[in-house]
């Protein structure tokens, strides 16, 4: 995957943090632009059309939940927020309003990249909806085929439940990303399954227990505290 | 207000059985006076005693004195002030009133007094906690903080001389430290999550695998190298705790270990299931911890900034760990075994 074309917006008051991800971002061959508030953030979206937006939520002149709403009226540009680790709360309400994924400070710049790759690569599939999940997600011999609707993991077949499938297919799906509980729930159980994630989180015990060796040392399924699940990104679209 | 209503319904109704029972009295037991005032004197004793202030005995006083005289002497229903030894009667009630009031007004504000000497007590003795953990951890921020300007101070200054072995030694430094940091804070932070005197935490059920998983994962991204071993039982335990609190104390205990045992073996980390809690066990198998620091281990030793260990802020991660486990209803314990440590937290699963 050629990173060259795209175009990543920075909004970020924090000087020094805005630089680390400048540097990190042009080494790997991205084109940089950057905001200190969310009105200029605002006017840089509409002139430049970025590829993807990086956007903390603690900003001085506006609410980061704001920004995401006004964004989100006209486009689907990934975004990205950056955010501190306890606001879980936070993070779901960003996730609701149209945020694509969050990245919790500090971070290094492989995390930083990943998160941007699984970004991105859901929005353009977004664009073409062609030849979609044909490709099988694979993973340190984690193999799903979506076809056969088939789990393997080295070459052993694992028998899943219907609703543990629609789990492990629906972030296999979009694997690198994370997804909340309520994303999770609406698409296996149906809309209005209600807040409780008990269900849910149960079943992602039983999957553990028959993919991961040691499910308190999970290789594929991560647990993203308080938000939801992200599984593994798939290996044929690492750099 | 609210307390003028209080006093004057007391009032009244302190009088109105009074007056009941006076009636009472006076139907069946004839030409009995002294009585009567007896039992007014009562309802005044104990009006003066409830009330606040003098003015509610008072107005007591003058309503018994007029209404004995009214209802209860000859001539019945007339007001009557010449009757012999009245005076003195009336004297006596209202001497007996302002006496009780004073009384009670005096004991009201010993009370505050002794209340507010409490409090500020108190007060004093949080503040002098608050004061030793803040010298305690500007303490413990100040050295790694030397050690980061230091370093990239002498980087600035000599980088055209450094060979680039040198350079990456600075730099590793400075991520280090600045990742110590990073913890010592979190540690803060977490403490902010424990609300208010009563020390509560805000409970949610979790799987104790996610919490186990996210411990070891965050400790690895600090420590690379780090290894410990996991062994659970096989069944789905959740149980209700704060997830990011209970990740700390995980963080902190598997960190004391790994740091602290200075031995190669791996950490290990069990986890025990019975009917009313889940214990975790972190075991080390390094050098054991000192018997004479094992009583205290827990109590974060604020006032005494002495031993080496303080570079790594052992003594504040430990005592934020047991504030954790206890705003959890739980226990912590620490004990040698034969060829290391063992710390150990246990939560109840209701």
């Amino acid at each position: 995957m050629t990173t060259s074309n795209y175009t990543v917006l920075i909004i970020e008051d924090e000087k020094n943090i805005s630089d680390f991800m400048s540097k990190a971002l042009k080494s790997n061959d991205y084109r940089v632009i950057t905001a200190v508030s969310g009105k200029a953030g605002l006017s840089l979206i509409s002139s430049q059309c970025p590829d993807i937006i990086l956007l903390d939520l603690g900003l001085p002149d506006m609410d980061g939940n704001d920004v995401i709403t006004s964004v989100r009226e006209w486009t689907s540009s990934p975004i990205i927020v950056i955010s501190a680790r306890t606001d879980e709360r936070d993070k779901v309400t960003a996730l609701d309003l149209g945020a694509d994924d969050y990245i919790t400070k500090p971070f290094g710049t492989p995390e930083l990249l990943a998160r941007i790759r699984a970004s991105l690569r859901h929005s353009n599939r977004m664009d073409s909806n062609s030849a979609l999940y044909i490709r099988p997600y694979q993973c340190q011999g984690l193999l799903l085929d979506f076809d056969k609707r088939m789990l393997t993991l080295n070459g052993e077949k694992i028998h899943l439940t219907q609703v543990e499938y629609k789990i492990v297919a629906f972030l296999a799906r979009n694997s690198g990303k994370v997804m909340t509980y309520s994303a999770i729930m609406s698409n296996v159980w149906g809309p209005f399954t209600g807040d409780n994630n008990r269900i849910l989180r149960v079943n992602m015990a039983n999957i553990r227990r028959k993919i991961e060796q040691n499910p308190s040392k999970p290789q594929f399924i991560f647990t993203e505290v308080g938000v939801g699940y992200r599984m593994h990104e798939d290996e044929n679209e690492l750099p | 207000m609210k307390k003028t209503l209080r006093n004057i319904l007391y009032t009244l109704t302190i009088l109105l059985i009074a007056t009941g029972l006076a009636f009472l009295f006076f139907h069946f037991v004839k030409d009995n006076t002294a009585n009567i005032a007896l039992i007014y004197i009562l309802a005044l004793i104990l009006i003066s005693r409830g009330t606040t202030g003098y003015l509610y005995g008072i107005f007591s006083s003058l309503f018994c004195v007029s209404f004995i005289n009214a209802c209860f002497t000859y001539p019945f229903f007339e007001i009557n002030f010449a009757l012999s030894g009245y005076p003195i009667t009336f004297v006596c009630m209202l001497i007996i009133t302002v006496t009780t009031s004073a009384m009670t007004t005096k004991l009201t504000r010993q009370d505050e007094i002794i209340a507010e000497r409490e409090r500020k007590l108190n007060e004093a003795e949080k503040e002098r906690i608050r004061a030793n953990l803040l010298r305690a951890i500007s303490h413990d921020l100040r050295t790694p903080l030397t050690s980061i300007i230091g370093s990239s101070a002498s980087y600035i200054e000599n980088h055209s001389t450094l060979d680039s072995g040198e350079k990456l030694e600075l730099i590793a430094t400075i991520n280090e430290d600045a990742n110590w940091l990073l913890n010592m804070v979190e540690n803060l932070l977490s403490v902010t999550r424990i609300q208010g005197d009563r020390q509560e935490v805000a409970k949610e059920p979790e799987l104790v695998e996610e919490v186990v998983s996210e411990a070891i994962d965050r400790l690895e991204k600090r420590l690379p190298g780090a290894s410990v071993n996991v062994s659970a039982p096989d069944d789905i335990l959740m149980i209700p705790m704060d997830f990011l609190l209970i990740e700390q104390v995980l963080i902190n205990l598997l960190e004391n270990a790994l740091v602290h045992s200075e031995s190669s073996r791996p950490v290990e980390l069990v986890i025990t299931d019975d009917e009313h809690a889940v214990t975790f066990h972190v075991i080390d198998h390094g050098k054991g911890i000192p018997e004479v620091s094992l009583p205290n281990i827990f109590s974060g030793q604020y006032d005494s900034i002495s031993s080496s260990d303080t570079r790594r802020g052992m003594g504040i991660g430990l005592s934020i760990c047991r504030t954790i486990i206890q705003a959890h209803g739980g226990t912590i314990t620490a004990q040698n075994h034969d060829s290391g440590a063992e710390f150990a937290f246990s939560l109840p699963k209701t």
